[in-house]
């Protein structure tokens, strides 16, 4: 077998992975370009288009079936993109886009569960005609007829985008809109109508792909999971609303996936983050963008939960330590039910709040979206598990540990990502953290896939204190267990970290994070070193959700850590929904947030099995309608009253949470 | 997570209703008892039982299957005469992730006070599992097959009634070598289970074989989908064999596209899993002439078998298959492991269940007191054209339960 011919096997493996990227990337990237959306919902629409056909030939058998499916489904599914964009996205135009990342999440979460709910949860195979599905060869390279047809058929699908894109009026004015959507309608075109077909032609896009792709492998209930992260990697490096930058960069992401497997496979899965970064990097704007996108097309400010409350400082105080009270009683009132398990689920919430305290330092005050903030969280517990298995037990040792790497990595890291600002910003800690997470598969230190097991935990230092798993003793009547030892231990660490973010947010350190955050060139020109600032603020986000990390390894409840729980990129989108359930930018707010999320996903999973789907809505209708969060209900309230009452809105909230006089 | 669920998974109503039954029934018959003599100390004869399934997440095709079989022996157990102990069934679901299998397990142990837990089809999720029965002192039976669970991370607690790697590896390793062909290639998923297959099926194949040969070995990360440059790198090999170290999606991805290039007409793929139902669903018309390893069929006439098949067959649609049959056994060895004790305590069940011998669906099987695994039989099998979409399995060689498992020892377990 020569070498050519076994390359050659590679290269249509790689442009036929490449032409169902290309499908995928097209829609997502018209979409951004034109609407400025970041659409997390496109892998389940996806699948989604998958889902349908395999009812259409359940039907119609698999010969006529299978053509009339790529017809029919992509035009249900781009009904649906079109039902999705009319009623939730719109609403949200102007708006900065981690408001359409969250509430595309939600939709994710949604048609993912509606898709389990009507399918069922079984892989499926989708039926191919007969006569695609079989081998052919010429000059000793061997594929598959469907292969060529995949490649063919989407090649040919994305030449009609492109005549569609420059050789129609529609196709111009879409491509006028994605370059300056205001010069558009300056010169009279409605480009809003316009948004709505562009939403449906890149759902219908999806579609397709995962028609072309479910009759490829399967059709399973994970696989819009499964392409999303290459499809947004695909859009960054070819470029943001660059149909051109879309093929190309799906052509080029298929390849080098297909070659590095089998000629580099110790690099497997981790190349295409490597090229994401070093593009973004080089070349924020990717290979094919337009100069004037390289700045992260922010717009829109992040809507904050300070400023405008009904409760003065004063009282707000009080109320917080009343709150903290209750807290540290908790426990006693938990045992008098005789059920540890909610010490252990307030455990739980207690290590989230922590995270979410520290995502609002860079999220809340500094103004920057990271979506790859998991990532400390999950270094800080495989850190602190390390620390436990292999040098000392003491979990002060292993915390401070987890801490000190987290703010380490946090420098190195956000250094890099600095450097851009915006939707690239978070996508380029997205790849960070996707290579931390595809990382520790690697290496049989952090245990692969199975995780770290096996270690004991030390409450103490050098010999002074106690195995953790041992405490037990009584109190007052009270049967006093590890648990309960880990409640306090990491109450007093969420007050201490709380009290520490609000000491230095008051501090003129946290006025100048704000004043980045709202007008950074102002900030700088005021004489700031604006990274120096962004850096710390970073790295001590870094470091605080290391600890929370080290606390999950630490907690007495807690027998494994495995990559999934920590470093899944799905736990940095959870974390941004409890900083924005809360309220961002009030320190508090984020932490009774992950209170809020975690309690709503223990009591929702207790009735149903479409909890997720709950959850989704929920987070859809807070972005809609309560985009401050938690803490801005009660404003809201007061708001709508005196509206009621006098017919007249507020002028405008004046009252700061960073208070001067502290 | 309190819920009951019907043969198809789907949540109805709160069990509070069925509870409430049960502990009235249980009172209101022992009142009745009270003339006679009785001194079992620990007073109630329910036991609350917990199934962990993943029924979202990788696994989610699998945990259904494992959940139906859980429920239809709850059900037998709960209406026959034969059993002094009725089951009080709690379920949850493990999302295939060990974090949420912890938190799972923690809510049933602590809130639902079950001193008893099926459950996991990953090894992955399963090993957390039983470092926490270790810990909290609850008998754990998983369904997850890498040998650890039973091997390196084996503990008292823990008894395992799914056929594990090494067991299957018996069945179709010396099989492979002996009439397929010698030159094996091997491709894995790059986790606990795929190592397991790879390490074992290896050293079987040498024993049996001295011809083997080892082609190649590729490695492919769990929840891959394009298996093409792996494929086409095997049919430039003269590879008469392959074995397959993965299951689930990655199985039937892997086949469908292998079948699409034609690499199934050329050289035998053989799966141990590649049996299961859900495989063959998912597969199709593309794993006709491919190899399986088969814990379980309900062909086999051993054991109580049959009037299983009988009783799913009426309860469910269509027969049951290997998860099927872990969750119904698992739950009828922890009763029988209550009646052996004469008590619902934990530690007294244990020690009953070690190196017992019951008789299960797949015949008499001991449940090893130096390893508590059980020594099930399995078979290798030719999967061939079925009528419907999904091929029929051909049972080709049995090996016996006494000769699918070596020592504890070599296994990597010393705990007895």
């Amino acid at each position: 077998m020569s070498l050519l011919a076994e390359f050659s096997e590679q290269l249509i493996n790689g442009v036929t992975l490449g032409m169902v990227y290309v499908l995928l990337a097209a829609g997502l990237s018209i979409i951004f370009g034109v609407m400025d959306v970041i659409n997390f919902s496109h892998g389940e629409l996806f699948a989604l288009g998958a889902y349908f056909a395999l009812s259409i030939t359940g039907v119609l058998g698999s010969g006529l079936g299978f053509w009339a499916a790529l017809v029919v489904a992509p035009l249900l599914v781009g009904f649906v993109g079109i039902a999705i964009e009319r009623f939730t996205i719109r609403p949200l135009y102007g708006r900065n886009p981690l408001y359409h990342i969250l509430l595309t999440f939600g939709l994710v979460l949604i048609i993912n569960d509606l898709i389990k709910l009507v399918w069922g949860t079984q892989q499926q195979n989708l039926a191919v005609p007969k006569f695609l599905a079989q081998p052919i060869g010429a000059a000793g390279v061997q594929t598959s007829l469907y292969n060529v047809f995949m490649i063919v058929f989407a090649g040919g699908l994305a030449l009609g985008v492109w005549l569609f894109l420059n050789r129609t009026k529609y196709g111009m004015i879409v491509r006028a809109g994605s370059q300056d959507r205001q010069m558009v309608r300056n010169v009279g075109i409605g480009i809003d109508k316009y948004y709505t077909l562009v939403f449906g032609l890149g759902a219908g896009l999806a579609a397709i792909g995962g028609i072309v792709l479910g009759g490829y492998q399967s059709v399973s209930t994970g696989m819009g999971n499964s392409v999303i992260i290459p499809a947004f990697i695909i859009v960054v490096l070819g470029g943001l609303g660059s149909f051109r930058g879309a093929v190309y960069g799906g052509l080029l992401v298929g390849i080098i996936r297909t070659m590095t497997r089998t000629y580099l496979p110790v690099f497997e899965g981790l190349t295409i983050f490597l090229l994401m970064i070093a593009v973004l990097l080089i070349r924020p704007q990717g290979l094919f963008g337009e100069s004037d996108h390289s700045d992260g097309g922010e717009e829109g400010d992040l809507l904050t939960g300070a400023g405008g409350g009904v409760l003065t400082d004063a009282m707000r105080t009080k109320l917080g330590a009343a709150f903290v009270g209750l807290l540290a009683l908790a426990p006693f009132g938990i045992l008098v039910s005789g059920n540890e398990f909610y010490v252990i689920l307030l455990n739980r919430m207690l290590i989230f709040a922590i995270f979410a305290l520290s995502l609002d330092i860079v999220m809340g005050y500094t103004g920057l979206v990271p979506l790859g903030h998991t990532m400390f969280y999950g270094v800080g517990a495989y850190v602190a598990a390390l620390v436990m298995i292999h040098v000392t037990s003491s979990f002060i040792i292993a915390i401070v540990g987890a801490i000190v790497i987290c703010a380490l990595i946090a420098w190195i890291v956000g250094s890099l990502s600095i450097r851009v600002s915006g939707v690239y910003f978070a996508m380029i800690t997205l790849a960070f953290a996707e290579l931390f997470y595809n990382a520790v598969f690697k290496f049989s230190f952090t245990g692969g896939s199975d995780g770290l097991l096996g270690w004991d935990t030390f409450f103490g230092i050098a010999g002074v204190g106690a195995e953790l798993g041992e405490i037990e003793f009584m109190l007052a009547g009270f049967e006093i267990t590890p648990n309960i030892v880990f409640y306090y231990t990491a109450l007093a660490l969420a007050v201490l970290s709380f009290l520490f973010a609000r000491r230095f947010m008051n501090a003129p350190f946290g006025s100048v994070l704000q004043s980045i955050s709202e007008a950074e060139e102002r900030a700088e020109f005021l004489g700031y070193n604006v990274t120096t600032y962004k850096r710390r603020a970073f790295v001590m986000s870094g470091g605080m959700a290391g600890m929370a990390g080290g606390l999950l390894a630490v907690k007495p409840s807690t027998f494994i850590i495995s990559p999934d729980q920590t470093l899944a990129w799905v736990h940095s989108g959870e974390v941004i929904v409890m900083t924005l359930l809360g309220g961002m930018g009030t320190l508090f707010g984020p932490m009774i947030g992950a209170g809020v999320f975690i309690g709503a996903e223990d009591v929702l999973s207790s009735y149903t099995e479409q909890w997720r789907m709950v959850i989704g809505t929920i987070f859809v209708l807070f972005v809609l309608f309560v985009p401050r969060g938690l803490v801005s209900v009660p404003s809201l309230i007061a708001q709508r009253r005196q509206t009621d009452q006098e017919g007249d809105p507020p002028v405008g909230f004046d009252d700061s949470e960073v208070s001067s006089n502290d | 997570m309190r819920e009951t669920s019907n043969g198809s998974g789907e949540s109805i109503t709160s069990k509070t209703s069925r509870r409430r039954f049960l502990t009235s029934a249980g009172a209101a018959g022992a009142v009745a008892l009270a003339g006679c003599s009785d001194n079992t100390s620990n007073g109630s004869n329910t036991v609350t039982v917990a199934s962990l399934n993943p029924m979202s997440g990788a696994y989610s095709s699998l945990g259904p299957a494992q959940r139906a079989g859980v429920e239809l022996a709850v059900k037998q157990i709960n209406e026959s005469d034969e059993y002094d102990y009725e089951i009080n069934p709690v379920y949850d679901d493990t999302e295939t992730e060990s974090g949420a299998a912890q938190q799972a397990a923690q809510k049933v142990v602590q809130e639902e006070q079950a001193d008893f837990v099926f459950g996991a089809i990953s090894s992955s999720v399963a090993l957390g599992i039983n470092e926490f029965a270790k810990q909290s002192e609850f008998v754990y039976f998983p369904g997850g097959a890498a040998v650890p669970i039973t091997g390196s991370k084996c503990n008292q607690w823990v008894f395992r009634f799914e056929t594990n790697t090494a067991q299957i590896a018996e069945a179709i390793s010396a099989y492979t070598v002996n009439e397929i062909g010698s030159n094996v290639w091997f491709h894995i998923a790059d986790y606990a289970y795929g190592d397991s297959v790879y390490a074992r099926t290896k050293e079987r194949m040498q024993a049996a074989n001295s011809g083997f040969t080892e082609v190649g070995k590729t490695e492919s990360s769990l929840g891959s989908s394009n298996f093409g440059s792996y494929i086409s790198q095997i049919s430039n090999s003269d590879a008469d064999a392959v074995i397959l170290g993965m299951t689930g999606g990655d199985l039937v991805n892997f086949v469908n596209q292998a079948a699409d290039r034609g690499l199934t007409d050329d050289t035998a793929l053989v799966g141990p899993t590649m049996g299961f139902k859900a495989v063959r669903k998912g597969t199709g018309a593309s794993s006709v002439g491919t190899y399986g390893g088969i814990r379980y069929d309900p062909s086999v006439d051993l054991g109580d078998n049959q009037q299983f098949v009988e009783a799913f067959k009426e309860e469910n649609d269509g027969v049951p298959g290997n998860f099927e049959r872990v969750g119904y056994e698992s739950i009828r060895l922890m009763v029988r492991g209550m009646e052996k004790a004469g008590s619902t305590d934990p530690a007294d069940v244990r020690d009953a269940l070690e190196g017992g011998t019951f008789t299960t669906v797949l015949g008499d099987i001991t449940l090893r007191e130096s390893d508590h695994q059980a020594t099930n039989p399995t078979w290798m099998a030719e999967l061939t054209q079925g009528d419907g979409n999904m091929a029929d399995v051909n049972l080709l060689n049995k090996v016996d339960g006494a000769d699918t498992l070596p020592p504890a020892s070599d296994l990597g377990c010393n705990m007895n």
